[in-house]
């Protein structure tokens, strides 16, 4: 029976690029009444066919993670957020390339053959002030984290 | 005749596309993106130059087209003016709905994804020399104003997003039939193949670049101002022991100029 190990990973230091998705939402789009911050993670969502998981994810994230900048949670067949914020997933609706490589990289160069399938994703976490902050979520996704041409979004916890 | 070469953060080819401006005859400064949007009214033209504006962070194009510096472009675009954005510049043009055209977004410059023989062969950043077929018909377009159709260049790409998608029905169609696509990848006869290296980048139907409706505004990965005195050009190219000869871009700067001259 196969598996799903979520990789959270997200930066120990200043993300410069949430830093100005913040600054844009804020600045030119209208958003400063409503949003006080933004967060970003990476998510890789590794389909895996046998193994520990917990065993299996402290390899992936030794391969995937720099610990040096970056910090991490495993989650196992869930994709649980904290309350506090809206997180947007964002991800390519087009072929993946990054995606396709790493599950090359991982099952061949570094030989974790369970692995079936691997997804990865943005995660944007909008803190919003107001009692509509599902809607306001979705003109922020619509309106500038995503190109609907090659990428697709879901306000995940709706 | 004055010519705003606009510069945003991370802009990275404003100086050579601004020698090229003046090399045909036209003044030209260099616009920072954080000036008062309203003196870009002053101009005559604009030239969006190639880089990695804001690092390309979201998405190549996304944060600059939403500086104040793209919403007075829109209105002088209304007024047809002429508009070239270049690589990155087209990047931002798509995102800001300048490109195609209709105010939207309505297609999108994927991560690259080379294809030869039904296979994915490589993907994302790739710079080369490339050939070039011109396809709009003389005068369709301000960018390419006095080229002939059919004819064809040799000019450098450099970019890892320039695959051109849409999810809009009968985009591709529309630009078609109403000769917007400007310019394809080619091979060196002319001749447009669907795939990996004569299409770069994956780019649907090998489109390289595209222009709005009413033409001023033109969109385009490749980059003319580093083929615009032949001495820039490859050492396998002749052309190049001819360093007083234009070289292939130039006549994407001589266009513009042409064009203003004659709606003016």
């Amino acid at each position: 029976m196969s598996q799903k190990i979520n990789l959270r990973v997200w930066l120990k230091i200043p993300d410069a690029e949430a830093a100005t998705v913040k600054n844009t939402l804020v600045r030119r789009m209208g958003f400063g009444d409503v949003l006080y911050d933004v967060l970003k993670e990476r998510l890789f969502s590794i389909e895996v066919d046998s193994g520990d998981p917990q065993e299996l994810a402290k390899g992936f994230a030794k391969e995937l993670v720099n610990e040096n900048k970056e910090s991490y949670k495993v989650l196992i067949d869930e994709l649980r957020f904290e309350d506090e914020y809206v997180p947007v997933l964002v991800s390519l609706k087009i072929e993946d390339g990054e995606a396709i490589s790493t599950q090359e990289r991982l099952r061949g160069r570094l030989g974790f053959t369970s692995v079936v399938n691997v997804k990865k994703a943005t995660i944007w976490k909008l803190y919003l002030h107001g009692v509509d902050r599902v809607a306001r979520a979705k003109e922020i996704a619509e309106g500038l984290l995503i190109n609907p041409h090659k990428d697709a979004y879901e306000i995940l916890g709706e | 005749m004055k010519i705003a070469v606009v510069q945003f953060p991370g802009t990275n080819c404003e100086y050579e596309t601004l020698v090229a401006v003046k090399a045909v005859g036209m003044d030209g400064e260099i616009f920072r993106w954080n000036r008062s949007a309203g003196e870009l009214s002053s101009f005559d033209g604009y030239f969006i130059p190639g880089g990695f504006s804001y690092q390309d962070r979201v998405r190549a194009g996304a944060i600059a087209s939403k500086e104040p510096v793209m919403q007075a472009l829109t209105e002088e675009a209304a007024k047809g003016k002429p508009i070239i954005g270049i690589c990155n510049g087209f990047q931002i043009l798509v995102e800001a709905g300048l490109l195609p055209g209709t105010g939207k977004v309505e297609m999108a410059l994927a991560q690259n994804v080379m294809v030869s023989n039904g296979k994915i062969v490589r993907r994302g950043y790739y710079c080369d020399w490339i050939n070039l077929r011109h396809e709009a018909p003389p005068r369709r377009c301000s960018g390419s104003f006095l080229m002939e159709r059919g004819s064809l260049f040799k000019i450098p790409i450099a970019h890892g997003e320039g695959n051109l998608v849409t999810s809009t029905p009968k985009l591709i169609e529309m630009l078609n039939d109403e000769e917007q696509v400007v310019f394809r990848y080619c091979d060196k006869n002319g001749r447009v193949i669907n795939e990996f290296p004569v299409n770069v980048n994956g780019s649907t139907e090998s489109i390289a670049g595209i222009c709005n409706p009413e033409g001023n505004v033109l969109g385009m990965m490749p980059h003319p101002e580093r083929a615009f005195f032949a001495w820039q050009l490859p050492a396998f190219d002749p052309r190049k022991q001819r360093p007083d000869e234009p070289g292939p871009g130039r006549s994407v700067f001589e266009s513009v100029k042409r064009y203003i001259e004659v709606n003016a």
